[in-house]
């Protein structure tokens, strides 16, 4: 690859980062601006995140010039591909940040023109739309070379990658990963093994270069390593009051999924965790009058975060720990950098949208014990049907069993044409004159 | 019309076939939708019988679990356990075909604890080496888990022999498709679906029997009836025949999950469970199955031609996410073939509707 | 003098029912439309019985029956569906395809005729209130405008009020927080013409839009719906002279084709 094959694409990236940079130094040296009343300002090192996911789609817009493209669900082994140099993208990740920037309604619709039924997930609905129609907010996304779907989030995933398979006209590799009712069986963890290492030549052949044995250990090591800090960050939220509520932790956790793997990431995080540490050690609360902790349940409603952080720190309830984002570092345990592919299998067998209901409950007591918790938000969405099943039993038991007060919460991560602030607001508050604040 | 009463033998229903074969000292599974390996279950004397819906029940049951935007198959399947209509059952199945049913088959097991066990099938996604090889163990991991219920083993040649039978019935249902033109559509397809609760060998008997008393060639009619291929996940209401013969409309192929994709071709291998494990894998395309849509079109195209259908209707329960993600582009490639379709949403508790019948019949005379 | 009327085409739908006489070039020249009762078969009975009067005519005229309530019209020779139908009648009129748009009280249809007259694709939404008259008539109530006045009072101004419901019943929750809140009648009245419109793009869409795009039903009336039709669409829409009777005229020109009972 000569120097003037390159160009085109990293000249263009090379101003694209300074310009960024000088954005985040700019954003840093402003004077903070506490937006809210009830709130805490937003962390220090978010200028710094919001340079990474731009830096992230700034290099996806000219990614196609220079290097291999690959569309990956959240739950992806995606070590393997960051060892092979591809750049990765995540459609739900830009979906969301649809979700977050108001844009669904008019890309989804693209996808419900072209015929998609509005009862589908609405992640896919926007991504589909935008595919069509080249709609996003980020400017470009690039064409991907290869698809890898993993079912260890939801099935849905693989019919929403046949559609992009089909349309890109090009390979797509299935990650099969079993679903656990109770415990994974043995056989389970060979098959996700092999479908593994069934998918090196695949990826080689696409990325044009073999696998790096110790590149993908070193990516390994550097996921397990930003997980970790992950995890620590998340389990600062025991702390009373909680440094940061779980409306941060939707927006800061961008990079643990979309750049997991990378040394960035790992120093990112392990900056995050010493400013949270500092929060602590001056009694910073997310919610500036912690009266009631909750947890959520279930993926964000992103194109209502700000309405819901504020609605609740005005009444004084911190959401403080979510199944959700406690996805991303319950698996770091898993995770063996000396045996990237072995220990694969297993880690990605595992996530909890992989679990039985059982164990959903399981770990929401388990949350609502360690992190003293009054009570639990949960959000029914209509388009995460592996997410949502099972909550109407999680409820009555949180309930009836564990006296922990419970909401179900009826909206859709995506859509917002699915959300009746009406009917919410007037839950919310119900629920909350429940509490006893 | 020419009716199946003349020399065929009477079909026996669900409740009656249940009965004689606990009477006989066998074992009763409720298997829920899709594909699950009957010989298996055979093996051990444990006769399957499906449950799709079923249709009109009182769902409101179903709702104290489950929330509305699951499908009507899953949470009319709840309602009716809740309501004891699962009772006879020794043990229910839950083939893991597709998000609801995952959280059903869950719900089952951690929340509701029915008397009976609940045995889950994990189904791969791809008709690879790797998905024959794992569904061989899952068989075999099934296989052990029946033997702990019944204190039974059968052994290889008997789970050969169950295979064979098995194998024999799927032929003749294959007679049947291709000999469908002779038979009146409801009772063709009343025929098909007993597949879902019969022994193999009584509805090979069946099947046979019926066949040779059909006339060779188009049952009476006047008029040429339009063709219409119909794809979906299953045929309900039933009565949706009814109303087809009335718009003098008579479907010549069929790409149902409940029927047409389940015509399983014989496997090769010699040991059983590979053997099993060929045969669900090599089944016609499958939404559920997560076959390309290339793979899907090209199927429906050929079916379409074979038949000489005029149309395809897309006849889905609602919510249904695999049907529902695969309908725009094999529409498009089906305009591209000159094939028109249309789609339809049915819910089990509804009985043909007003909206259903007039979307087949503007269809129809679109076609006509 | 008495009409001549070859052959009759009844619409019976769940609001209104319509019946057209043609002439044997396949003129419209009668009709009549009334409540609908639901006594369905009696209602019918009485319209071939005005039929006939004007006809002076004492043999039985062919007659095609459609809409919501053609199963229970048993002096109907046949029954189309009002999808047929509709194109017929919409081709008749205008002599070319396009795109047909029909919003009833209850129902809305979108459907793709082809330049032959023939129908080549079609979209119902009978489900769903939102994307009908319904949905407007909800409104209408609430902000206590009389029906017929909806549209003008929704142009009257050029302000809009996002109603981001898209369920009839959500909207309405919509739209007593907007009054309570202070925003005017006329645009949160535009802004629910906003929300109807856009169910009705899409299912335009679905059909895909081949120009020029034709309105009928009764809520074709309203002016609001066809200047936002053409808004959003960018498409030049066209309203027959009689958008209520398509259906039944349809239907007629039908039954005059049919040559002896089957």
């Amino acid at each position: 690859m000569s120097l003037v094959d390159s160009l085109p694409y990293q000249v263009p990236l090379t101003f694209g980062r300074a310009a960024l940079r000088v954005n985040r130094w700019r954003a840093e040296r402003a004077a903070p601006r506490s937006k809210s009343e009830h709130l805490a300002p937003p962390l220090k090192i978010s200028p710094r995140t919001k340079e990474l996911i731009a830096r992230h789609y700034l290099e996806g817009r000219y990614a196609n010039r220079h290097r291999k493209v690959a569309w990956v669900t959240s739950g992806a082994p995606v070590e393997l591909l960051k060892a092979l140099d591809f750049y990765v993208l995540y459609p739900e990740n830009h979906a969301a940040l649809c979700g977050t920037a108001r844009a669904v309604e008019e890309i989804a619709t693209e996808a419900e023109h072209a015929g998609y039924s509005r009862d589908v997930c609405s992640y896919a609905r926007t991504d589909i739309g935008a595919m069509l129609s080249g709609k996003t907010p980020v400017g470009r996304l690039p064409k991907p070379d290869l698809l890898l779907a993993c079912t260890n989030i939801c099935q849905t995933v693989l019919f929403w990658y046949r559609v992009l398979a089909h349309h890109f006209r090009v390979p797509l590799i299935v990650i099969d990963t079993p679903f656990i009712y109770t415990e994974a069986t043995e056989h389970a963890v060979k098959f996700v093994q092999r479908q593994l290492e069934d998918a090196i030549p695949l990826a080689e052949r696409v990325a044009g270069k073999r696998l790096d044995e110790r590149r993908l250990k070193e990516t390994t090591r550097l996921s397990k390593q930003a997980s970790e800090l992950w995890l620590e960050i998340m389990a600062r939220g025991k702390q009373r009051p909680a440094p940061i509520s779980v409306f941060d932790q939707f927006i800061q956790m961008a990079p643990i999924v979309e750049m997991r793997g990378d040394a960035f990431t790992v120093d990112f995080y392990a900056a995050m965790l010493k400013e949270v540490d500092e929060r602590i050690a001056r009694g910073i609360g997310a919610v500036k009058d912690e009266k009631k902790r909750l947890l959520w349940d279930n993926l964000p409603i992103w194109y209502r975060l700000r309405y819901l952080g504020e609605f609740l720190a005005a009444r004084g309830v911190a959401i403080v720990a979510s199944t959700y984002t406690n996805a991303w570092g319950e698996l770091a345990p898993f995770i063996d950098p000396e045996r990237p592919l072995a220990s694969g299998a297993r880690t990605y067998l595992h996530p909890i949208l992989n679990r039985g209901t059982g164990y959903k409950l399981a770990t929401m007591q388990r949350m609502v014990a360690e992190f003293q918790l009054d009570g639990a938000i949960l959000h029914s969405d209509r388009s995460c049907k592996p997410y949502s099943i099972g909550q109407i039993d999680q409820r009555d038991r949180l309930l009836r069993e564990h006296n922990v007060p419970a909401l179900l919460l009826e909206a859709d991560h995506n859509d917002p044409r699915a959300f009746s602030e009406e009917q919410v607001a007037n839950r919310l508050e119900a629920f909350v004159e429940m509490l006893g604040v | 019309m020419n009716t199946s009463a003349d020399s065929v033998p009477p079909l026996p229903h669900r409740i009656e076939t249940i009965r004689a074969h606990q009477a006989r000292g066998g074992r009763v599974a409720a298997v829920l939708p899709i594909h699950h390996p009957r010989a298996l279950f055979r093996a051990f004397d444990i006769l399957p019988v499906e449950v799709w819906g079923p249709p009109q029940v009182d769902a409101t049951r179903g709702g104290a679990h489950l929330q509305p935007y699951v499908c009507s198959i899953v949470r009319n399947a709840l309602a009716y356990l809740l309501s004891g209509g699962l009772d006879l059952a020794d043990l229910i199945v839950v083939p893991h075909t597709c998000d609801s049913l995952q959280g059903f088959a869950s719900i089952l097991i951690d929340f509701i604890h029915p008397a009976p066990p609940v045995l889950p099938i994990y189904l791969p996604r791809g008709r690879r080496a790797s998905d024959v090889a794992f569904l061989a163990e899952e068989f075999k991991s099934l296989y052990r888990q029946l033997a702990e219920i019944t204190h039974r083993a059968p052994s290889d040649v008997e789970l050969m022999e169950c295979l064979h039978r098995e194998e024999e019935a799927d032929a003749r249902l294959a007679d049947l498709y291709r000999r469908r033109a002779a038979l009146p559509q409801k009772d063709f397809y009343r025929l098909v679906r007993s597949r879902e609760y019969l022994p193999a060998e009584k509805f090979s008997e069946i099947v046979g029997a019926a066949l040779r008393a059909a006339p060779n060639g188009r049952s009476q009619g006047a008029p040429l009836p339009t063709p219409i291929l119909l794809s979906g996940i299953v045929p309900e209401p039933m009565a949706v025949f009814d109303a087809l013969d009335r718009m003098n409309a008579a479907v010549v192929a069929d790409d149902f999950a409940c029927c047409g994709r389940r015509l399983y071709p014989p496997g090769k291998s010699d040991d059983p469970f590979t053997r099993m494990a060929e045969r669900l894998l090599t089944a016609p395309p499958d939404s559920t199955r997560d076959d390309a849509i290339e793979d899907r079109l090209q199927h429906l195209i050929r079916l379409t031609k074979e038949s000489n259908a005029k149309g395809i209707v897309f006849y889905d329960v609602k919510f249904c996410e695999p049907e529902f993600f695969y309908l725009p582009a094999l529409r498009k490639g089906l305009q591209a073939a000159g094939i028109p379709s249309v789609t339809i949403e049915i819910d089990l508790n509804d009985s043909l509707s007003q909206q259903v019948s007039t979307r087949l019949e503007a269809f129809v005379e679109m076609i006509a | 003098m008495a009409i001549d009327i070859r052959a009759l085409g009844i619409d019976v739908g769940s609001t209104t029912v319509k019946i057209v006489g043609v002439d044997a070039a396949g003129n419209a020249v009668w009709h009549f439309i009334d409540q609908a009762d639901p006594r369905v078969e009696d209602q019918v009975d009485e319209f071939l019985a005005r039929a006939r009067e004007v006809a002076n005519g004492n043999g039985a005229l062919p007659l095609v029956a459609t809409g919501y309530g053609r199963g229970l019209v048993h002096q109907a020779t046949r029954k189309i569906t009002e999808i047929t139908c509709h194109a017929r009648g919409i081709y008749r009129e205008f002599r070319h395809g396009g795109t047909l748009v029909d919003i009833g009280g209850q129902d809305s249809k979108v459907i793709g005729i082809g330049p032959q007259g023939d129908v080549i694709d079609f979209a119902m939404n009978d489900k769903c209130a939102a994307g009908t008259g319904r949905f407007l008539e909800n409104s209408a109530r609430r902000l206590r405008v009389p029906l017929e006045d909806m549209g003008a009072v929704a142009l009257s101004t050029t302000e809009e009020v996002v109603i981001s419901s898209t369920c009839t019943v959500f909207a309405e929750s919509e739209i007593i927080s907007l009054i309570a809140h202070g925003a005017a009648v006329g645009p949160i009245l535009r802004g629910l013409h906003r929300s109807l419109i856009k169910r009705i793009v899409a299912m335009v869409r679905s059909v895909g839009l081949v120009p020029p795009l034709m309105l009928s039903g009764g809520v074709a009336r309203n002016p609001a719906i066809s200047r936002m039709l053409e808004e959003e669409t960018e498409v030049r829409v066209i309203l027959p002279r009689e958008p209520q009777l398509m259906g039944a005229y349809g239907a007629a020109l039908l039954a005059l084709g049919m040559t002896a009972p089957a």
